[in-house]
């Protein structure tokens, strides 16, 4: 893919007798929001771990905005950003400490102007001066995706970003992901099939650390010959016997 | 720049713990207070100065210190239990600007509570009528860096291998251990046999009685001690980095 922002190849690990990912091969495009849709256990944190340079490969390589996850570490690092799926902010820093924290531990030119601006794009104004402790868990995880926005990140991972939120706190966290859109690389997991379809522009079905199939919510749907999502995903989940389905 | 800007985050974290206050700078003054109290209903003729003042506070100096191995300890396993650690792991940070991001908050930390230890201590001196010297409580105050930084090596070793919950139980253990085997609340000398072995092998005495050297305006014991506290410092301080960049990866497995 020509303006690819993220290209994977044979990315392998293992965890002594367990394959956590195997022979994953894929292209994301940039600015597109790709989702790797699967159960617990399906590889797609490994696979974000590897691909923020948090664990090595056991094999294959990964190229991110052109430089490698394995020789080029250090440059991968200063484009890219992660909201995991635990809680990440410093419980007792205000929020607008934590967004400042990040920026200068990223080194942004003007860490003032890039904190205001991330404040009015995920409208912070109100919990600003509060401690990230003391926020709900929907407001924890909006401060933990704003303090990885906040360094303009190229690529950004967002590791189920709306586990263990109820209903509306999940809503308004679509809302600040659909608002992303268009403007970086959004990698996001996800066990959510209803969130998968909703936000993402393609997803990648993963069970068992395997690729099941790569295409867009309708696609995947036509090639599992289902009217629903839901019905697509188990029916790809259960009949792929370790390869990919190319839509 | 990257150290400093951890270093601040984590100072904040600390200040803003009201444990800090109670332990680390609450606890040495309140038992400097409670000892000398102790040590007024002493009768002279027992020869016991362990309690007096100038004896007391090099004491509670030390083991106010152990104290800051428990927060040091916290601040570090609370990180790893949270995602926090993972976000920064993935962040342009170096291992070197994370270790160096913990330790120089609770340096800062222990010598603000040396300083009030020492402070205190002139105060109770002076109604006390004991005389206490300036500038040998500067040379105290400088000879307790070596044993912040292995307590602080400890509490980050600690904070590396174990999770929050276990942490803090072990090193409730050596505080407990460095008071009773640092000659704070006893004369070591005059038990002797296999405890004061035990004693001599730790660093909790030597720290202890290289304090109250100076204190005294002795030389005698003093290289040898500071010697064996500068192993136990430089020990503490590569098995907290070994452990800190060992789990950086286990972490992220």
């Amino acid at each position: 893919m020509e303006n690819s922002s993220v290209v994977i190849k044979s990315l392998r690990k293992t965890f002594g007798s367990l394959t956590a990912v195997n022979d994953l091969t894929l292209d994301i495009a940039s600015g597109e929001l790709f989702g790797l849709l699967g159960v617990n256990g399906a590889g797609k944190t490994t696979t974000i771990k590897m691909l923020s340079c948090l664990t090595k490969p056991d094999s294959g390589e990964a190229f991110l905005g052109g430089k490698s996850i394995i020789t080029e570490s250090n440059e991968v690092k200063r484009i890219i950003n992660l909201s995991t799926q635990e809680t990440a902010v410093a419980p007792k820093l205000t929020v607008k400490e934590n967004l400042k924290f990040m920026a200068d531990i990223y080194g942004i030119d003007d860490p003032k102007g890039a904190v205001d601006r991330v404040i009015n794009e995920l409208s912070l104004g109100s919990v600003l001066d509060r401690n990230a402790k003391t926020l709900s868990g929907g407001w924890q995880r909006k401060v933990s995706i704003a303090m990885a926005l906040v360094t303009s990140p190229r690529i950004l991972f967002l590791d189920e970003p709306t586990l263990g939120l109820d209903v509306l706190a999940r809503r308004e966290l679509w809302n600040v992901i659909k608002g992303l859109k268009s403007k970086m690389t959004i990698i996001l997991t996800t066990h959510y099939l209803d969130e998968a379809e909703a936000l993402c522009d393609r997803i990648a079905i993963m069970t068992g650390g395997c690729l099941r199939a790569v295409g867009t919510a309708d696609e995947l749907k036509r090639l599992a010959g289902k009217d629903s999502f839901e019905d697509a995903f188990i029916e790809i989940a259960e009949r792929s016997n370790g390869k990919e389905e190319a839509v | 720049m990257r150290t400093i800007v951890f270093s601040g985050r984590n100072l904040k974290e600390l200040l803003r713990d009201p444990l800090s206050y109670i332990f680390c700078l609450g606890f040495p003054i309140v038992m400097l207070l409670i000892m000398t109290v102790v040590n007024s209903s002493i009768p002279p003729e027992a020869g016991m100065t362990v309690f007096r003042i100038d004896n007391l506070s090099g004491g509670i100096a030390v083991f106010g210190l152990s104290f800051v191995m428990l927060f040091a300890s916290l601040l570090l396993s609370q990180d790893r239990t949270g995602a926090f650690l993972t976000r920064l792991y993935a962040s342009p940070m170096k291992a070197w600007e994370f270790i160096g991001g913990y330790y120089l908050p609770v340096i800062l930390l222990s010598v603000i509570q040396s300083v009030i230890t020492f402070a205190a201590s002139f105060v109770i001196a002076a109604a006390e009528d004991v005389e206490m010297n300036v500038g040998r409580v500067l040379l105290a105050l400088l000879s307790l860096v070596p044993t912040a930084v292995m307590f602080i090596g400890f509490g980050l070793f600690f904070g590396s291998v174990m999770g929050s919950n276990a942490a803090p139980g072990l090193c409730s253990i050596i505080i407990s251990a460095a008071g009773m085997l640092g000659g704070i609340w006893m004369d070591v000398e005059s038990i002797g046999g296999g405890l004061k072995n035990v004693c001599l092998a730790l660093p909790f005495y030597h720290s202890v009685r290289a304090v109250r050297s100076i204190m005294a305006g002795s030389t005698a014991n003093l290289g040898t001690d500071m010697l064996i506290v500068a192993a136990y410092t430089i020990g503490a301080v590569i098995i907290s980095i070994i452990a800190f960049r060992k789990n950086m990866v286990k972490d992220n497995r």
